[in-house]
């Protein structure tokens, strides 16, 4: 009973080594015979919305292009940085999407051709009926100085993977005394709580494990952005946590190890952990799918139509304007609604109103934790939140029913 | 090797859909299917809870169902995460809702107990008989619910929240089960847990 989640996921995990190594051939591309829907990005929106088009009517053909052969939870990520999970027990394969019958292309989508109705993979090209764009956020590099030359050395680990491994490794690494710098950018950024939850985790593995150790979080907001009393409270058995907010980081320096905020601070450390601002996938950048800031994507609420190009629906942290967070738990909920409109637009059928409905869940040690809830509405053609709720403190039950969530959210992603 | 692995799966389905003529009523199909959707994230696909915290909706008696989401929408039964998804069941309607869940195909819980703590429990279980029914599978007409195939983690929770006074607190009519479960030991609980939990 120490880990269900991992035991009751083995098959995915196990699956998943043996398929990797299938290249695209030529032959993937073909022109299409029946109704196609193509989905980019295997994320949480992407492969929810994969699967359940196929689900509702599997006589359409559903095409997922993800580069990565792979998938790796970015939420329960943060606790591999404090050894209470492996990153195994957060990594899928994408053979049950397969079994669905969804046609898994581990390739990168290149261009959006909203006219001819094609997406470009390199030289090839997909054509599609609807087009469904889940391709989650971009960094936003050039916002601090120093880091575009510095990607590889300084570590965001805000994309689970390779970067959640290596910072794990340095904090592990880090004598005692040593001093971890997380810095958190400006709202509107993927998962508000998260960066706090980091904080809880960082600091019960030094409180654990390296006593003499400091944490300094450098928050750009004034103050905690997402259940604030609840990491507050979590934060007071975590004395060895100094948070300053309105301190915004504008330059990393990895030569001298240290960071400057926007006020000037000078700020030494021996492990970095650097969260860049964020905007929508680049694909979603690069087809014209933003809005006049340049970063996010504006959509129908019913459907997730683009309101920029025609057939075209986006999905997850890439949409702005719906009053939701952007979680994987959004991700999902609107990966089922497109794909029920679009099944439902593909087949002449008015669309259903559907709202999506949200949970986060924070650990804050190695057993508790707290979450906020998000029900919503449609009103007027909009979504609408009905109401938000916290839990009244933090709880080993609740980490037991974070558990619950995630087993069930990956299997209705993946399984 | 994908191909060949998807495309009998494809032939399949359009052979089928060439059959019959449309997909036949699904777990996507009904007026509360929309909103459904929305509870996969934690009850699993159609309901059918796959962990050991969440309860299984799938096969659920509807006039059960009704009852919690109304407990959970007025705060009577205080759950911060179920109250606000109850209140969103009630705005696009409890009643297909419901229905939805009642047909879907009941399952059983997946997550296994250790035989020693269910035979424990089977020993313990005459006391909950007399409401719950000898088979466990409740009595509409005294407002008890079915406990056989729930996960084990979800049925101990609840008997906990009951002995603390937190589900439901001061319902007059829960005075009974409250002070039965006020006289049981945690590990009792937990060996009941398991034993109802494996009943067919
Ligand atoms: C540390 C951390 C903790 C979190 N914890 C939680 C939590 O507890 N609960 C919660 O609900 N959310 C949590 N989140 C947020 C959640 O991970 C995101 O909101 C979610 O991943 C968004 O889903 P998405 O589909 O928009 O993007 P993603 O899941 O990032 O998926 C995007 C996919 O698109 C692919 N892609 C991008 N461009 C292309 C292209 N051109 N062609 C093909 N594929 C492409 C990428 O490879 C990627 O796999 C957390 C995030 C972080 C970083
Ligand atoms: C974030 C996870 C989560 C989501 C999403 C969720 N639930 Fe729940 N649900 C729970 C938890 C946890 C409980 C147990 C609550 C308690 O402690 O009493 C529960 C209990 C229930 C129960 C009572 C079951 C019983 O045996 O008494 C019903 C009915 C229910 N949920 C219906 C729904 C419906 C319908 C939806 C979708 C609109 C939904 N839930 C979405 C977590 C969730
Ligand atoms: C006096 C009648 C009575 C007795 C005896 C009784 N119960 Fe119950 N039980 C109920 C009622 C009524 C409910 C539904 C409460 C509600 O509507 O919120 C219930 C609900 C439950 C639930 C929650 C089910 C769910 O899906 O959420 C569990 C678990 C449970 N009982 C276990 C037991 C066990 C185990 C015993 C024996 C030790 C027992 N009960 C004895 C009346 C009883």
């Amino acid at each position: 009973m120490k880990d269900p989640t991992r035991r009751e996921f083995l098959w995915t995990s196990g699956l998943g080594l043996l398929a990797a190594g299938c290249a695209p051939t030529a032959a993937d591309y073909a022109q299409k015979s029946g109704r196609r829907v193509v989905v980019i990005g295997g994320g949480w929106g992407g492969t929810t919305a994969a699967k359940y088009v196929r689900l509702a009517d599997p006589s359409i053909e559903v095409v997922l292009l993800e580069p990565n052969k792979q998938f790796v939870s970015c939420p329960f990520s943060n606790l591999v940085l404090s050894g209470v999970r492996t990153i195994d027990s957060i990594t899928f394969g994408y053979d049950r999407l397969r079994a669905h019958g969804v046609r898994v292309l581990h390739d990168t989508a290149t261009a959006i051709e909203p006219d001819a109705k094609r997406v470009r993979v390199g030289n090839d090209s997909l054509p599609y009926d609807r087009l469904i764009v889940s391709p989650g956020v971009e960094f936003q590099w050039e916002q601090v100085e120093g880091l575009a030359a510095a990607q590889d050395r300084v570590l965001h680990a805000w994309k689970a993977g390779p970067q959640t491994v290596e910072l794990a490794r340095q904090l592990q690494a880090m004598p005692d005394g040593g001093v971890f710098v997380l810095t958190i950018p400006p709202a509107v950024y993927r998962c508000p709580p998260g960066p706090y939850e980091r904080t809880c985790q960082v600091a019960w593995y030094l409180k654990n494990n390296k006593p003499k150790s400091k944490l300094i979080v450098l928050d750009a907001n004034p103050n905690i952005i997402s259940k604030t009393a609840l990491f507050r409270a979590a934060w007071a058995s975590y004395p060895n946590i100094e948070y300053r907010g309105s301190n915004k980081v504008v330059k990393v320096d990895p030569g001298t190890r240290e960071v400057t905020t926007e006020l000037g601070d000078k700020v030494k450390y021996d492990v970095l952990n650097l969260i860049p601002p964020q905007r929508a996938g680049t694909i979603a950048v690069s087809a014209d799918l933003v809005g006049a800031d340049k970063r996010w994507c504006e959509v129908n609420h019913l459907t997730y139509e683009s309101v920029k190009h025609k057939n075209i629906h986006v999905i997850g942290d890439s949409t702005i304007g719906l009053p939701v967070p952007k979680s994987g738990n959004i991700a999902n909920a609107m990966g089922k609604i497109s794909a029920l409109a679009v099944v439902s637009l593909l087949s002449d059928k008015p669309v259903p109103p559907m709202a999506p409905g949200n949970t986060c869940y924070s650990w804050v040690s190695d057993r508790e934790a707290i979450a906020v809830v998000n029900a919503y509405k449609i009103e007027g053609g909009k979504v609408v939140q009905i109401e938000q709720k916290l839990t009244p403190g933090q709880s080993e039950m609740w980490a037991q029913n974070a558990v619950g969530w995630a087993t069930s959210i990956w299997q209705d992603m993946l399984g | 090797m994908e191909r060949d692995n998807v495309m009998p799966i494809v032939l399949i389905s359009l052979l089928l859909l060439a059959l019959t003529g449309t997909a036949g009523a699904g777990p996507l199909d009904g007026p509360g299917a929309p909103t459904a959707v929305i509870c996969s994230a934690c009850h699993g696909f159609a309901g059918q809870s796959q962990s050991n915290t969440m309860p299984i909706l799938a096969g659920m008696a509807s006039w059960y169902f009704k009852k919690a989401i109304q407990d959970f929408a007025a705060g009577k039964r205080t759950s911060p995460e179920m109250e606000p998804y109850a209140k969103q069941v009630v705005q696009f309607g409890l009643d297909d809702v419901a229905a939805y869940f009642a047909a879907q195909k009941r399952t059983v819980t997946p997550v296994t107990s250790d035989p020693a703590a269910i035979e424990r429990g089977r020993a313990a279980a005459a006391q909950c008989t007399l409401c719950h029914g000898a088979s466990g599978k409740g009595d509409p007409a005294k407002g008890v619910p079915d406990l056989t195939g729930q996960p084990p983690g979800y049925l101990k929770s609840q008997m906990l929240l009951f002995k603390a006074d937190k589900r439901s607190p001061g319902d007059a009519q829960l005075k009974v089960v409250k002070a039965l479960m006020a006289t049981i030991p945690d590990e009792q609980l937990a060996d009941l847990a398991a034993y109802w939990s494996s009943v067919r």
